[in-house]
């Protein structure tokens, strides 16, 4: 027990421990602050790195592990760290890391593409590339499910996703000269671009989908009409020759324009609408309503510079157009016919309030009243031809044959224009003739003869006396006028002369009809 | 084993580090001893020379992660930035064929400070452990740890002269990293640690007459 007690000294009093307590060394600090600062470091750095994404491409050009920096709106938002290959060679995997808080732009709609010097939809871009390298370029939308892994673009969008405006898609037959990026004009202001061009799956139909800006979005009515706008429109038809052109951006990249119809305040479209895309600003023009009724105008005559799409009028004012010409024998009566293949814009020919032209009945009266079709000369100078409706009132009674395949209307021969007017002008003459006043005059002309004839019934032995002496006379005459006599011949040929003078002046009077002026300045070839 | 010399610890001497006077150091451990020429305080070790170098090492191996993982340099040329950290200097070197100087660049920033910590943690460890082993050639470890101590300051010297030198605007820029400053700390850190260690520590151990 007593080597459990301390020792003790002689007084009985327990002894202190000296302790050998060592304060620690005061560079112990610098350990520590190392260790402080490393981790502030390590923390600031780990906390500032932000989710990491995966983005595939087709190509890793202008990738570069570790420098290519991804970037929205020109701030740095993230960095590739590594850029490898799929797995089946297919393409190139690219991780980036995002910067802290990008968690909330990574959703499914956000697009990716790598920014490189492009020229392109009439613009260049990414010029500052060129010296920095490219980068990728990040389009964030914030609503939406939340991803992780992207598929990049190999085109970078044309429009940013946050841009106000509307998208609309366009139908036609064919693109024309319009691409991505190409721009699209109301009344030749550039309002928006082509977002994407493709061929439908399923038809033979082009697909053209448009960006429309806020606020000429509210331009793009439910009725309006979009036509391909690309470089120059030169057309010559019977209104002559025109050229047509947006601007000259839209002759080297193409272009769409569209208006709204004049006069008709229709509901604005919403987006995505699909439009029909005409191919020029006539064919949006004429085709601004949609229906139309088609008609066979059968014409036994040439069509000699009747051309598809040359219009249908009456009286001035285009009501359609021709959509097809064509030529076939008739093998019942052996005769060629050219049935022409119109298109009637019912809308345009219709009464105030009536019923439009579609309506059998109006077409029917109308008819009866001698409507009939024509090929008309548009121009002299282009010998060009359009169909003319109009009413002839007398015109052979014909109807229109509905049970055909298509409608076929009457038609009228194309009028020779010279023999109207000439016609024209000899029945003018024919009604200037004073017939009554010649009547009137041959009348009392009558009557006066008639009293002469009276007063010469006293004279009538006097006469028989006269006759008697005549009969002498006239028998010594007889020797004197005989077929043999002297006098006989000079009167002949005194009366050859005269019917000679008489044709000379008939050629004369010809010649002054034809050129008065020869009066004055002679005969031409005289000299 | 050859035979081991007095030693001016066995016979509880000390010399003076300024002036190299040898003295008596007194029995009794009240006061400081001090030199009965020059007036410095008079040790027969370097005081606390484990725990300080102990400390140091410890400094310089938290600064050195964060002084290889940092980068050390931006050059920001042509609106292009690229950062770079010692180790991605070696491979760009190393890329474009400049071998000497990737091997240059890798032994002054990479080898040698590695080296000069794994030195003295080994002297360390030997000599807590009391170890008698080859104390000849762990002086001569000690020595060049000393020695080559300042050299690997080199590529902080590059890097400061490249940011005074290129300010060229938007067509040049170089901006020191933070890395820069972790490794010049684990630098000057491992030259203290190496002055801090007293070599005589390893003899005093390893002597078969010190207790």
């Amino acid at each position: 027990m007593s080597e459990q007690q301390p020792p003790l000294s002689k007084t009985g009093v327990a002894n202190a421990v000296v302790a050998t307590r060592e304060r620690p060394s005061i560079v112990w600090l610098i350990p520590l602050i190392a260790a402080l600062v490393g981790s502030f470091v390590a923390y600031r750095t780990l906390s500032e790195r932000g989710p990491e994404v995966t983005i595939s491409f087709k190509t890793a050009e202008g990738l570069e592990a570790g420098k290519t920096q991804i970037k929205y709106k020109d701030v740095e938002v993230g960095l590739v760290e590594s850029v490898t290959l799929e797995p089946d060679l297919s393409g190139v995997v690219c991780t980036a890391r995002m910067v802290k808080g990008a968690n909330g732009w990574l959703t499914e709609k956000t697009q990716f593409w790598i920014v490189k010097p492009r020229i392109a939809g009439g613009q260049v871009s990414g010029l500052g590339t060129l010296l920095s390298g490219s980068y990728i370029g990040m389009d964030p939308v914030l609503d939406g499910k939340k991803s992780r892994s992207f598929v990049g673009l190999e085109v970078p969008p044309v429009i940013g996703m946050k841009e106000p405006g509307r998208y609309f898609v366009l139908r036609s037959n064919h693109a024309g000269a319009v691409d991505v990026g190409s721009p699209v004009y109301f009344r030749q202001i550039q309002v928006g671009q082509v977002v994407a061009s493709s061929l439908d799956p399923d038809s033979d139909n082009v697909t053209t989908r448009i960006f429309v800006r806020t606020p000429y979005d509210e331009r793009v009515r439910s009725n309006s009409r979009f036509w391909n706008a690309s470089g120059l429109d030169l057309s010559l038809n019977a209104s002559g020759f025109k050229l047509e052109t947006e601007s000259l951006v839209s002759m080297l990249i193409g272009g769409i324009a569209f208006d709204e119809p004049t006069g008709s305040a229709a509901a604005v479209a919403d987006a995505e609408t699909v439009f029909p895309l005409y191919t020029d600003h006539d064919a949006a023009e004429q085709q601004h309503f949609t229906r139309t009724v088609t008609w066979q105008l059968d014409f036994d005559q040439s069509v000699r510079g009747l051309t598809v799409g040359a219009p249908v009028e009456f009286r001035g004012i285009q009501i359609g157009q021709v959509t097809n010409v064509r030529l076939y024998l008739d093998e019942a009566s052996g005769e060629f016919k050219i049935p022409v293949l119109v298109e009637i814009d019912p809308e345009r020919f219709r009464g105030r309030e009536a019923p439009p032209a579609e309506s059998k009945a109006f077409i029917d009266r109308l008819v009866a009243t001698g409507l009939r079709a024509q090929l008309k000369s548009g121009s002299l100078l282009t010998g060009q031809l359009f169909v003319s409706l109009d009413i002839f009132e007398n015109a052979k009674p014909a109807q229109v044959v509905w049970n055909a395949p298509i409608p076929e209307f009457p038609t009228m021969p194309t009028p020779l224009e010279e023999i109207t007017n000439n016609l024209t002008r000899l029945v003018e003459r024919l009604g200037k003739i004073p017939v009554e006043q010649i009547g009137a005059d041959l009348s009392a002309s009558l009557k006066a003869l008639r009293v002469t004839l009276q007063q010469s019934e006293g004279v009538a032995p006097a006469l028989k006396d006269t006759l008697a002496k005549t009969q002498t006379v006239l028998e010594s005459a007889n020797g004197l006028i005989g077929p043999d006599s002297t006098v006989n011949t000079e009167l002949r040929r005194a009366l050859l002369e005269l019917s000679e003078a008489a044709r000379a002046l008939g050629l004369a009077a010809d010649q002054f009809q034809t050129q008065p002026n020869s009066l004055i300045f002679g005969k031409k070839g005289s000299k | 084993m050859r035979e081991a010399a007095a030693t001016a610890l066995a016979a509880s001497c000390a010399s003076c580090h300024d002036c190299g006077l040898l003295a008596q150091m007194p029995a009794s451990s009240h006061g400081e001893a001090c030199c009965p020429r020059c007036g410095a305080e008079l040790h027969e070790r370097k005081p606390r020379s484990l725990e300080r170098t102990l400390a140091l090492v410890i400094a310089a191996i938290v600064c050195y992660v964060p002084a290889n993982l940092l980068p050390v340099m931006t050059v920001t040329s042509l609106g292009k930035t690229e950062s770079d950290t010692i180790f991605s200097g070696v491979i760009y070197m190393l890329d474009h064929g400049m071998w000497p100087l990737a091997i240059v660049l890798f032994t002054a920033s990479i080898f040698v400070p590695m080296m000069k910590l794994s030195i003295l943690s080994f002297l360390l460890i030997s000599v807590h452990r009391r170890s008698s082993w080859r104390p000849v050639e762990r002086t001569r470890m000690y020595r060049l740890t000393e020695m080559i101590g300042r050299w690997s300051m080199v590529d902080i010297y590059v890097v400061t002269i490249l940011v005074a030198l290129v300010r060229l605007g938007n067509l040049a820029t170089i901006e020191a990293g933070a890395g820069a400053i972790f490794f010049g700390a684990v630098v000057v850190i491992t030259m203290l640690a190496a002055e801090s260690f007293d070599p005589r520590i390893i003899w005093d151990r390893s002597d078969p007459r010190s207790t």
